[in-house]
Parts: structure tokens; C-alpha cells; sequence
């Protein structure tokens, strides 16, 4: 296959055609489905009040996600108490080391990722 | 000669049909283009590091674009510019959806990581794209993005240097609806 190089623009352009928007879209392509899942919309925004703790949250740690991931979490296991999100484990979502905030308004992180 | 030639021109259009899937799976196995790779699934990634206790310290500064194709009413914006995270960190970010017109709009979205050798990193555990979405007249929405930065990053020279992801969404139409409702007097808009 020594003609690769040869063939490398091309390539690129069908590729970058494909991951989905250079050209225009996905005209005639079928999207390929997500990995994982879909979120479905939050229509009656039921986990709105999670969300705006979360972004505030960024907001105040100059966007940085180390320091929210309570709340992200906390956000999820809102989406899958309202039925927003197939339920499964946080530690398969990386939640792992995260806990929430206790009582006493400490953050007790284990490092177990960092 | 003819049957030859003939045989030629077949072969060719073949070829042309059967270069869509192959080229789709050139694209997935290299990466090239930005295609996002899926050969282990983001959980089995995610359990692997933890299991073996993957320590990263890059950060980086995930930027988000949004974009709506041409007729595409909506307004539609990342709720938050960046996001700073560190590979091996799954990571919550949302984008705000309008519907600006008095008639429901339904879009579906899809994604694009750039530089486009860092897509193969990039693994999105679940959001709102690929599948139809549909907002009624004026209703506003913040839709989320779940993802994840393979640590694997952090240790690739090809990344060297590389300290800046930009997420885009896109939203394209899929169909408006036509209101024949008397009550609104703002008439709608057809697509040309």
C-alpha cells in the first residue's frame, strides 16, 4: 500500500467529513450512535436546581472541574432519580474517590484518583 | 473490448459505494480527522485507571463552541466557555438550547473534538447528541455533556504541547412543525 501517502488529504477531508461537520454535516451519513447513552431533555427542568449548583460551583473555582465533582455527581444521581438517566453505579462513572458533602459541611475527598 | 470497459465501470461504482463503511472504519481505527475512537468502552477505561490507580497532573482547558446549521432556529450557546480538567476525570458540562420561534422545532446534534489527534482521547460517556430533539415554541433548555480525557493522554508525546481541547456541538434541523393556531399572530417560518 505504498500509495498512502499519496491518498492522505483525501483521507483527511472524508475523515474529518465523517467525525461529523466539516462539510456541512451529516448529509447522507447516518450519525453513529453514542457509546454510552443518551441524556434525554430536561423538559420539566426537575434537576435544574443541581445544575445551577454545579455551574455556580464552576463558576467560583475559576471553572475548574476537580473542585465541583461532588456536585456533577450529585447532578447525575438527580438525572437518574427522575428517571433522566439509566441508573447505574457512580464508581463507573469515575465517581469513585468523590463524596459528597456531609453534614458538617466538610469535603471528604479519599484519593484514590488523584 | 465493451464487456471489458463494462465490467470497469462496475467495479468502479462499487468501489465508490463500498468506500462509505470503509472509510468509516479507516477513520474510527486511526483516529484520523478528529473521528473519536471506540474500541474499549469509556466504562472499562474508566474502571482499568482506577483499578490501577492512575495519578495525572496536566491540566487542561476544555473549550466549547456551539454551532447551528443554516434554518436551524435555535439559539444555542455552552452554558459555561471552559471547563479545566485533568485526564482520567469524568466531567459534567452543559450547553443552552432556545427554540426562538412560535413553532416546535425538533434538531439532533453531533460532536467535534479539535486538535483533531487529540480526539482519540476524547471519550464521551453520554449527551444529548444523535438522537432527535425537539423544543416547543420559546422554551429554553440546558442539555448536558458527560465526558472523560483518557489518562493515556498525558503520556503520549504526540500531545506534548497540547494543553487546549475544543469541544463544538452542532445543532441541525430535523423539522419544524407547522402551528395552525389562530392565538399567535407572529406568523412562522418556512424553510426555503
Amino acid at each position: 500500500l505504498d500509495f498512502i501517502p499519496l491518498h492522505a488529504p483525501v483521507d483527511l477531508f472524508v475523515c474529518m467529513g465523517m467525525a461529523g461537520g466539516a462539510f456541512g454535516g451529516n448529509r447522507g451519513l447516518r450519525p453513529i450512535p453514542p457509546e454510552k447513552g443518551i441524556f434525554p431533555l430536561d423538559h420539566l427542568h426537575e434537576c435544574d436546581a443541581e445544575k445551577k449548583e454545579y455551574l455556580g460551583c464552576l463558576k467560583s473555582s475559576s471553572n475548574k472541574s476537580e473542585q465541583c465533582r461532588h456536585l456533577s455527581k450529585k447532578y447525575l444521581q438527580c438525572r437518574m432519580a427522575k428517571n433522566l438517566m439509566a441508573k447505574q453505579d457512580m464508581s463507573e462513572l469515575g465517581f469513585s474517590g468523590v463524596k459528597e458533602l456531609d453534614s458538617a459541611g466538610d469535603k471528604n475527598k479519599e484519593s484514590l484518583e488523584h | 473490448m465493451l464487456y471489458y470497459l463494462t465490467a470497469v465501470v462496475f467495479g468502479m461504482v462499487g468501489l465508490t459505494y463500498a468506500a462509505v463503511p470503509l472509510y468509516r472504519t479507516f477513520c474510527q481505527a486511526t483516529g484520523y480527522g478528529g473521528t473519536v475512537q471506540r474500541k474499549e468502552t469509556v466504562e472499562e477505561k474508566i474502571a482499568r485507571h482506577s483499578e490501577s490507580g492512575t495519578v495525572t497532573e496536566r491540566e487542561i482547558v476544555v473549550q466549547f463552541t456551539a454551532d447551528v446549521a443554516d434554518g436551524m432556529q435555535w439559539k444555542f450557546t455552552p452554558t459555561q466557555r471552559e471547563v479545566r480538567v485533568k485526564p482520567g476525570e469524568s466531567v459534567l458540562a452543559f450547553y443552552t438550547a432556545e427554540n426562538k420561534i412560535s413553532a416546535p422545532i425538533t434538531g439532533v446534534s453531533t460532536y467535534n473534538v479539535t486538535p483533531m489527534k487529540a480526539g482519540v482521547y476524547f471519550n464521551k460517556i453520554q449527551c444529548f447528541c444523535y438522537e432527535e430533539q425537539r423544543l416547543l415554541p420559546g422554551e429554553q433548555i440546558d442539555v448536558p455533556v458527560f465526558f472523560y480525557i483518557d489518562p493515556e493522554f498525558e503520556t503520549d508525546p504526540r500531545m506534548d504541547g497540547i494543553n487546549n481541547l475544543i469541544l463544538t456541538y452542532t445543532f441541525f434541523k430535523v423539522s419544524e412543525e407547522n402551528t395552525t393556531a389562530t392565538s399567535s399572530s407572529v406568523p412562522v417560518q418556512e424553510t426555503s
